[in-house]
Parts: structure tokens; sequence; C-alpha cells
């Protein structure tokens, strides 16, 4: 396959999402200024101009007409899809880690860090009308959080709850009426640095510094099956159309330059969903890849890394054809 | 103004004009593809043609994907024209998904050693080192009667255990006495003929020394590579312990002489991978 290259940040890209159609892919990075691309040339529609920091969160509305993002100059922003203007604001005390618009649109949640004697805190709000007032909103909800802060999120159950991921490898679901936590799980011993859906929402897979990625039933939380790596995994994806995983990793930012691309793992690996096993790899990325995600067709993902690109693969007809031999 | 006309810059400028002057890039249509030739200055100074050509496809979407196609670029790309921008859009260099088997192979290998090891269970893998018996030294029936040197006297052995013959350090083999002597050289087992000076194995015979190979090369690059000339036997990539990487030479045992001649013949100097290889014969280490 011809993956294409898409140059448009300055810095490490912290997290990449496709449209529920899937012919857009939004990107983040640390530089201040969120990207959406067309995924099918490569070509960008443009760029969400208005960040001081580093975009650490971002997401889009099922109807792709509004984005939003969430970043380290302590501001969540929602944006109009179409123009790229900002329509709404909001300040927060610490940075903004985590954020994601519900099913229906008409609320989203956002995280803050615990930094600056801030605790880390989850805000619901209401975004069924995004205008300058969202800055003076009450939010619906707000959950301080006491011990380890939140490093993802997943609205849950279409709307009526939420599965956070934490630092301390914690994953926890909240009721949004209470306010309550309703069931919490330590699978994991390190950070959860991502957690994604399957495609009908019954299942969501984890990945983490613990060099693993993790699929759980979204229902009782229940651990289903565990992909082990050497190196810390940044992001996890399930193939919509397959029983596949793809798994993105690689050693600490920190470790990057004394190890060479070649043996430090920066591939994409994939997974048999079932039987753990892995079955291929995608090389490409001279730095740790910080997040993959599949197009809703299941026949292209993405991968976004350290070194600042966002490779877009296609499939190539030996994946369709390949059957895992077990 | 015809006066103006004539007036002509210096033949200096003229020339510079020549050289600052591209040909303006031109935008084709033809059997679905879009051809754009652009002229650029290279670092040399030196102009360049530069074709891109890109296929046109159409292809069937809703509604909604189709509304935004027709969104306008903002931000950063706003003066971006139709179509990517080769400066943020690239074609990546092709790559290959690898699909990961060798899980099977290597169980495949454990399982042929675990047989190997079964077929030897039957034989002398236990010795005993008094009296050459198919048991461990300290279950030797002869081991209160051993005597002082560790030797088991004659007649009792040759009464007690029918068939088992005299060991080689078990005898009064004269000369030897009690000097150590390697079990190549004792008396039973020189009778496989193969003098020091004889070549130990004879498939070296047909092993091929490949040498400047790149790193990247791996094992079944290497087979790729030599298989056409015949049945291997063997192959062998030195590999670093950590890395894992081509330490850059490789041996290979042929079936048939033959093959192995071609194959030098063939490869030496071939150009692989950006080096050139060189392929001999693999000469024994010469203190074997």
């Amino acid at each position: 396959m011809k993956p294409i290259m898409l140059q448009g940040h300055e810095r490490a890209i912290t997290q990449i999402k496709y449209n529920r159609e899937g012919d857009l892919l939004f990107s983040s990075s640390k530089d201040n200024k969120p990207n959406v691309w067309f995924s099918l040339n490569g070509e960008r529609l443009g760029t969400f101009n208005g960040h001081q920091g580093a975009v650490w969160c971002i997401d889009v509305d099922w109807t792709t007409t509004r984005f939003m993002s969430g970043a380290g100059d302590n501001t969540f922003k929602i944006w109009d899809c179409a123009t790229g203007k900002e329509i709404g604001n909001i300040s927060t005390a610490s940075s903004v880690r985590t954020c994601m618009f519900s099913y229906s649109a008409n609320m989203a949640v956002y995280t803050t860090d615990r930094a600056m004697k801030q605790p880390c805190e989850m805000f619901i709000i209401d975004t069924r009308l995004v205008d300058d007032s969202i800055s003076n909103q009450a939010p619906i909800l707000r959950i301080p959080i006491k011990d380890a802060r939140i490093s993802s999120i997943l609205w849950d159950n279409v709307d009526e709850s939420i599965i956070s991921g934490h630092e301390n490898g914690e994953i926890t679901q909240w009721d949004l009426k209470t306010g309550r936590q309703i069931n919490s799980v330590k699978e994991h011993s390190l950070l959860i640095n991502d957690m994604q859906w399957n495609k009908d929402g019954t299942m969501f897979i984890t990945a983490s510094k613990d060099h693993t990625a993790k699929l759980f039933d979204a229902k009782d939380l229940l651990l289903l099956k565990t992909y082990k790596t050497e190196r810390p995994v940044n992001s996890a994806a399930i193939s919509p159309i397959f029983e596949h995983v793809v798994v993105g990793g690689g050693q600490d930012a920190m470790d990057v330059t004394t190890t060479s691309a070649r043996v430090g793992k920066f591939d994409s690996r994939f997974f048999h969903m079932v039987f753990e096993e892995e079955f291929g790899r995608v090389k490409g990325h001279f730095g740790p890849i910080n997040s993959v995600a599949f197009h809703p067709d299941g026949k292209s993902y993405s991968s976004g890394g350290e070194d600042g690109f966002i490779r877009v693969h296609t499939f190539d007809s030996s994946y369709f054809e390949y059957n895992f031999d077990y | 103004m015809p006066a103006a006309e004539d007036v002509k810059s210096s033949w200096a400028d003229e020339v510079e004009l020549e050289g600052g002057s591209l040909p303006p890039s031109t935008e084709v249509f033809e059997h679905g593809f879009k051809i754009v030739t652009d002229y650029k200055y290279n670092d040399d100074d030196k102009k360049v043609k530069f074709v891109r050509t890109y296929k046109i496809e159409k292809r069937a979407v809703s509604k909604s994907i189709a509304l935004r196609k027709t969104w306008k670029k903002f931000g950063e790309c706003a003066t971006d024209k139709p179509g990517p921008n080769p400066a943020t859009t690239i074609a990546a260099e092709d790559v290959y998904m690898q699909y990961i088997t060798s899980k099977e192979e290597d169980n495949k290998q454990e399982d042929d050693g675990m047989d190997k090891l079964k077929a030897m269970g039957d034989k002398n893998v236990v010795k005993c080192r008094t009296c050459n018996g198919d048991h461990w030294t300290s279950k030797c029936p002869w081991k209160d009667t051993m005597l002082a040197g560790g030797k088991v006297p004659d007649d009792k052995k040759n009464a007690g255990v029918a068939g088992t013959t005299a060991g080689p350090t078990g005898g009064d083999t004269g000369k030897q006495g009690s000097k150590y002597v390697p079990p190549s050289m004792r008396d039973g087992a020189s009778k496989r003929g193969d003098g020091p000076n004889m070549p130990r194995r004879d498939d070296s015979y047909c092993a091929i020394r490949i040498a400047n190979l790149s790193d990247s090369t791996t094992e079944s690059d290497l087979e790729d590579l030599v298989k056409p000339f015949g049945p291997i036997q063997k192959l062998y990539l030195a590999k670093d312990k950590v890395t894992g990487q081509c330490k850059g030479f490789a041996y290979i045992h042929f079936k048939f002489r033959n093959d192995a001649a071609t194959a030098i013949s063939v490869l030496d100097g071939y150009g692989y991978d950006y080096l050139i290889l060189s392929v001999d014969w693999s000469k024994p280490s010469p203190n074997q």
C-alpha cells in the first residue's frame, strides 16, 4: 500500500479521529492548530486557529457540524466544522486533557488535569446551543476526581453514563443521573492513554503504558482480552469489519533519541481480536505512534506519531484475503 | 513609442532575464489523468522539470459528504488551490504489511529437536565412566569393586555383564596407560576413517560465503537470492545478537557442488541492495 503522509503539524501528534462517515480526518498536535483533512486524498481542508498551547484532545459530533478541542492553554473550544470559526470558548482552571461529544451531541464531557493546586475535574456541558454565552454557562454536572487523574474518556450507553480511564490504570463507570460512580476495575497497572469503541458500542479497547492493550465489555467492565507488546501502548483501535485490532505505541518520547528507528518498535501492530495473537505489522513512523484510528469502512486506517506525521494507509487486497490460521 | 522598443537593456541583463524566466506550469487533462508540469531550479541552479500525474476518480458519495466536499478551505490553507497541496500532503513510499507466521515455524523446529532427543533416548545417552554401560556412573554394578585406578578387574567384568565390550579405558591397551585419549582417537572410535588431514564434513565443499550484505538483509531475502541456483541444505545468516540485524555475511550450504559453483560465478560482484556482493567458497578456518 502507498500511504499518504500528512505534514500539517509542526510537533508531535496527540490525537487523530475520523468523523462518522470517515470522509474527514481530524488531527491535533502539540502545536496549537488542529487540522482537518479529506481522508481520501489527503487534501487539507483547514486548520482551527486560536489555541495558544498544545492541543490534547479533539472530537467531532456525528453530523460533522461542530468540532471541539481541549488544550494546554486552559481552554476548551468548540468550532464550526465548515468554516473553522470558533463558536464557543470555555476557560478552565488547568489544561484540558480529554473531551468527547455524547452520541447525540446534545452534551459534551471534558476533563481537566490536576495541576496548579487544581484537582482533576470532569465537566458535563450542554451543547445544544453553542454561542458566546457558553463560557458563562454552568455545567450540567461537575465531578471532582479525588485520586488519579482522568487520561481518557468515553460516552457510554447512549449518553447515560461515562467511562473514564485513569492515570493509575483504573477504569471507572459513572452514572450521569446521580453523578456517582457505578463500577470500577483496575486491570491496568499504568496510565491508560486511549480508549476506543468497537463499531456497535458493546466493547471498548484500552491502550496503556503498561505495554498492553485490553478489550473490555462495556456493560460490566469485564476484561475480555489482552494484547501484549514489549513497549508502552499509546493507542489501539478495533476494526469495524474484521476481528482485528491495531495497536500503536513505542518507547517513551524521552528514550527515542537513544534508539534507532529500526530497533525501536514504531510499527502499527495488528492483532487478532479473539486469539490475541499478532499477525501483521506496518512500518513507517520514525517515532512512537501516539494515535491510531480505523476508517469507519474498515478499508483504511491512519496513525499519527511523535514524529509529527499522520500516515493514511489504504489496505491492499492481501489484507482482505488474509486468513488467520488457528 | 517606437523609440522605446529599440532601447534594449545590456546583454548581461538579458541573460539574467532569460535565466530568471521559467516556462509556466501547465495542466493537461487526458484519459482520466491530470498531468501537471512545473519547472523549478534545483540547488545547483539547474532547471528541473517536475511532472506530476494525478488519477482522477469519480466516486458516488452520500449527500452529506458531497456537501462537505464543497466547503471552502479555511485557516492556514485558505489560500491553497483545490486539490492536495504538495507541501502538506505527500505520497509516501510503498509499505507492506508484514504478516507474521514465524510462530509456527518456531514450534516446528522445537518439535524436530524433541523428536531427535526422543530418537536418541533409545541409544546411549547415558554412559558409565567406569564400565561404559548404559547407566549412570553412580549406579554402576562395579562401583564397589572398582580398583584404585578406577578400572574394573577384567575377570569380573566379563563374568558379570555379558555382551558389554571392554571399554577403551578399561583394558590394558598398553602404551596409552592412564594418559587421556580424546574419544575420537580411541580404539573403537577411529574406525570412521576421517583422519585429521581429511576435511570434517563433506558439505563444506558445497558451502559458499556471501559477504558485503546490507544490514537489512533477512533470511528470507537470502533464500530468495540463492534459491534459483539449486537445493539448499543449510543457510546461515550472521546476525547481531542485540539488534537482530545482519552482520554482513552469510554461509550457504548447497546440496550439490555444481549449484554452489554457479552461484559463486553469478553472485560474485552482483549488486544487491545498493552493495556489491563478494561471494566465494567457504574456507574452513585454519585451526580445523
